[in-house]
């Protein structure tokens, strides 16, 4: 039994392999990742747990920059941030200080403005007086994951699954957004990104019949500056920074003033004397018992705060307004995140080009489905071919049966490796399962004349030396196809890296297990007689 | 049945210098359409759109005078017109406008929109994102050729021998990029892909050539008959898999698995030469004259 184990324990293992391919290709276990509220056998495409890209399931993929202009290695001197934001934005002309924002921790100054040119950035460079190393397009880090983070949010709320966002770099280290969205035509894809909601802050205080809301004391063009999430410098908690206007045309009241007033009329000052005094909008909506902000985005409420103490004096006194800054605190940062996403209300903090330096991609469901059934054809028609030839050289089923079924098997674990890591299939994908089977071909050929070369094969050790003799080739040849194609899977280039992975895959799949389970099998063949 | 024989050259009736010359002539020749297409195109193949940047437009064929209403829909002139009437769609592409890249996909499917065509598929390229992906392409290619070069010479040690399985995949390379210069095949991601996919089959079959050549004792001549046997087999029926793939695939109007069959199946043919002739040629060399001096 363990003699028998131990002279065919290559074979063994291909058929491990193959049972493990299965498992990770129709066991549930193993599904795709489901959106809320879907339940695997909806997220699932068809009987297996293969995932579709873009080519053959249908969708959108777009891909832009983010337009801005960055100065690098800036020297901040100690300054604050806003300070150095706002002396940099005092030398563009029409360029409201949002647009401008300085990264302390990437040593970085920004304009997401796009009417500004490098030039124009670079002269405002100049002219505040910082020094800098160079002026570079497109805008910081920090503004590409907050981009990416509100992509991603308006992605999960369409409730689609399998919608991605990502940053790539191309070889000239220029960084691109890049968006997929299955199932959804170019224009919606474009409308979602470019889709804006509204925000407002209500106030909710407690009235004679429970909660009573004033509502829109603080519209969107009331804001001034909307930071972004920042850890609390004392303690474990997070805020983010806004800035409500002061200024107004003539004879009206600013922003800061109306919003300082109502605040002091709805008590906040009275309510709010301790830290233990707290807003509890979130328990009970209806039956408030202490005043609490409340930020909606298209009338939804999405966040309720109680006041600081310190702050809620200062609005009833009426010191507050000329300064007009306040923060949003809340316990985690990544709440904090939310709260900022929120008060953007979808609006990206820098403008993405489609149109301009954006590469998009839209392809019909039925489309997908189409190419779907046609490269499926197109694959079993060459597999087909390749089986042709073969039999037509070997005219020996015991040779070229096996050979057959020995490259289908590697295509088959190649697909259960797809399944096992969620790999979206693509045309570029199945254009590599051709490959292998093509250079999987190829390898056993070189097997089959090796062993079967200067006549009969009667012993094992005769076997076993003309195998070793075939597998250096085979080695050598995979090692070469394995250097070709490393280039193309990190290159960003596009759909080519799938192709490349999956012949990489495939090539290491042959050599390490179908290839020398075929050696097997034409050892029992040609030796047990 | 029909059974395939491996031809059998009789090398012995011909010296080094002829069978060296022909691979020689072809790849001088490749070279110079090469050469001439960069001098008159400025570029040195058909860039695809995917190099060039533009939109490219699936319409649907739902019966109806679809070329006719395509001519009329958009107010610019495209560039191409394509019928495939496996999938029953026109694909029409549009080179990017140099005065205004922006806006033209939109602008293209809202006119195709109105004038009543339905569209299957849009793809819109960048410029600036197109020459970028020129580059990384360029680059890739190579990266892969000089790793392969690198990985051949650790491989046999021996400076002919690497040479002739080097240059042979050299020549692998660039007669199929001269082919589709002249069947007006564009240069897009998948003809890379493809062309990535040469360096590794066809170098299969020069390794397999050198190490029956090098490696193992007997007569020259029957390590090469031994050599070929294998290689042509192999090297055929990865042909008929790509020959298959890029006529189901032209019919079906899937563009990258053509593109790849007609790059490899060129490629393949070059690599029967190249291996057969150039190869042989400089291992004869080497094995009678080169180890001598």
């Amino acid at each position: 039994m363990f003699e028998s184990i131990k002279n065919n324990w290559r074979i063994l293992l291909l058929v491990v392999v193959v049972i493990a391919a299965t498992v990770a290709l129709f066991a549930p276990q193993f599904g795709p990742e489901t959106a809320p509220g879907e339940d695997v056998s909806e997220a699932q495409q068809g009987v297996t747990n293969l995932q579709y890209g873009l080519d053959l399931a249908g969708g959108t993929r777009v891909r832009a920059p983010l337009v801005g202009y960055t100065a690098t290695e800036v020297d901040f001197g100690g300054d604050p941030a806003p300070e150095v934001a706002e002396a940099v934005a005092a030398g563009l002309n029409d360029t409201s200080e949002t647009d401008v924002s300085a990264v302390p921790e990437e040593n970085a100054v920004e304009v997401t403005d796009s009417s500004v040119t490098e030039s124009e950035f670079r002269a405002a460079m100049d002219a505040s007086g910082y020094a800098y190393g160079d002026v570079r397009s497109g805008v910081t880090q920090e503004t590409r994951d907050v981009a990416e983070g509100i992509i991603e949010d308006k992605i999960d709320q369409t409730g689609l699954s399998g919608g991605t966002v990502q940053q790539v770099q191309s070889l000239t280290g220029e960084y691109f957004i890049l968006v997929e969205v299955p199932g959804e035509d170019r224009s919606s894809v474009i409308d979602l990104l470019e889709d804006r909601g509204t925000v407002a802050i209500d106030i909710a205080y407690p009235g004679d019949n429970g909660t009573e809301i004033q509502e829109d004391v603080l519209t969107q063009d009331d804001f001034e500056e909307l930071g972004s999430a920042a850890q609390a410098e004392r303690g474990s908690g997070a805020y983010v920074p806004v800035t409500v206007r002061n200024t107004a045309p003539e004879g009206e009241q600013s922003p800061a003033h109306s919003f300082q007033q109502a605040v002091a009329d709805r008590g906040f000052a009275e309510a709010y004397n301790s830290d233990l005094d707290q807003c509890d909008y979130g328990a009970n909506p209806d039956d408030v018992s202490n005043p609490c902000l409340l930020l909606t985005v298209d009338g939804e409420v999405v966040n309720s705060f109680g006041m600081d103490p310190g702050l809620a004096d200062s609005m009833a006194s009426g010191s507050w307004a000329t300064d007009g800054g306040f923060r949003l605190t809340t316990g985690e940062f990544s709440e904090a995140e939310r709260i900022s996403i929120n008060l953007r209300a979808g609006a990206l903090p820098a403008e993405l080009d489609i149109s301009g330096q954006g590469t998009s991609r839209s392809i019909s469901a039925s489309q997908g489905e189409n190419y779907k059934n046609y490269s499926l054809f197109t694959g079993i028609l060459a597999v087909f071919a390749v089986a042709g030839m073969v039999f037509l050289r070997y005219r020996e089923p015991a040779v070229a049966l096996p050979m057959i079924v020995t490259a289908l098997a590697e295509v088959y674990a190649l697909l259960g490796f797809a399944a096992l890591l969620s790999y979206p299939i693509e045309l570029a994908v199945i254009a590599g399962f051709i490959a292998v089977v093509g250079t999987g071909v190829d390898d056993l050929v070189i097997i089959a004349d090796e062993v079967m070369s200067e006549g009969e094969v009667n012993s094992r050790k005769v076997f076993n030396s003309r195998f070793r003799r075939a597998f250096w080739v085979i080695g050598a040849a995979a090692a070469t196809t394995i250097i070709a194609m490393s280039p193309l899977m990190v290159l960003s280039l596009g759909d080519l890296s799938g192709f490349a992975i999956f012949t990489i895959l495939g090539v290491l799949i042959g050599v390490l297990i179908t290839r020398p389970a075929y050696g097997d099998i034409l050892r029992r063949l040609l030796t047990v007689r | 049945m029909v059974a395939i024989e491996v031809p059998e050259v009789n090398y012995t009736e011909y010296s080094n210098r002829q069978l060296v010359a022909v691979p020689l002539a072809v790849l001088v020749l490749a070279l110079a359409i090469i050469g001439g297409w960069y001098l008159v195109t400025g570029a040195p193949a058909n860039l695809g759109l995917e190099f060039t940047g533009g939109v490219e437009l699936r319409i649907a064929d739902d019966g109806g005078d679809v070329e006719q209403q395509i001519e009329t829909a958009f107010e610019r002139q495209p560039d191409s017109v394509r019928s495939i009437p496996g999938d029953d769609v026109y694909v029409v592409t549009f080179r990017a406008a140099d005065e205004d890249p922006g806006g033209l996909a939109e602008d293209l499917s809202t006119q195709a929109d109105e004038a009543g065509l339905s569209t299957s598929a849009i793809d819109q390229v960048s410029p600036s994102f197109a020459s970028d992906t020129a580059r990384t392409a360029v680059f890739g290619v190579a990266l892969a050729f000089l790793g392969m070069s690198v990985l051949v010479f650790a491989l046999f040690r021996t400076f002919v021998p690497s040479v002739a399985v080097v240059a042979s995949a050299f020549s692998d390379l660039v007669i199929p990029i001269a082919v589709m210069n002249l069947l007006g095949i564009q240069m897009t991601l998948g003809t890379i892909a493809a062309l990535l996919m040469i360096i590794g089959y066809s170098v299969d079959s020069d390794i397999l050539l050198n190490n029956s050549v090098l490696r193992r004792t007997g007569d020259f001549y029957e390590s090469v008959r031994r050599a070929t046997r294998t290689g042509v087999t192999m090297t055929l029926t990865s042909m008929a898999a790509m020959i298959v793939m890029a006529i189901v695939a032209a019919l079906f109007g899937v563009d990258l698995l053509r593109n790849i069959g007609i790059i490899l199946s060129v490629g393949l043919c070059a690599d029967l030469m190249n291996t057969y002739l150039l190869n042989v040629s400089l291992l004869r060399w080497y094995k009678f004259e080169g180890v001598k001096r």
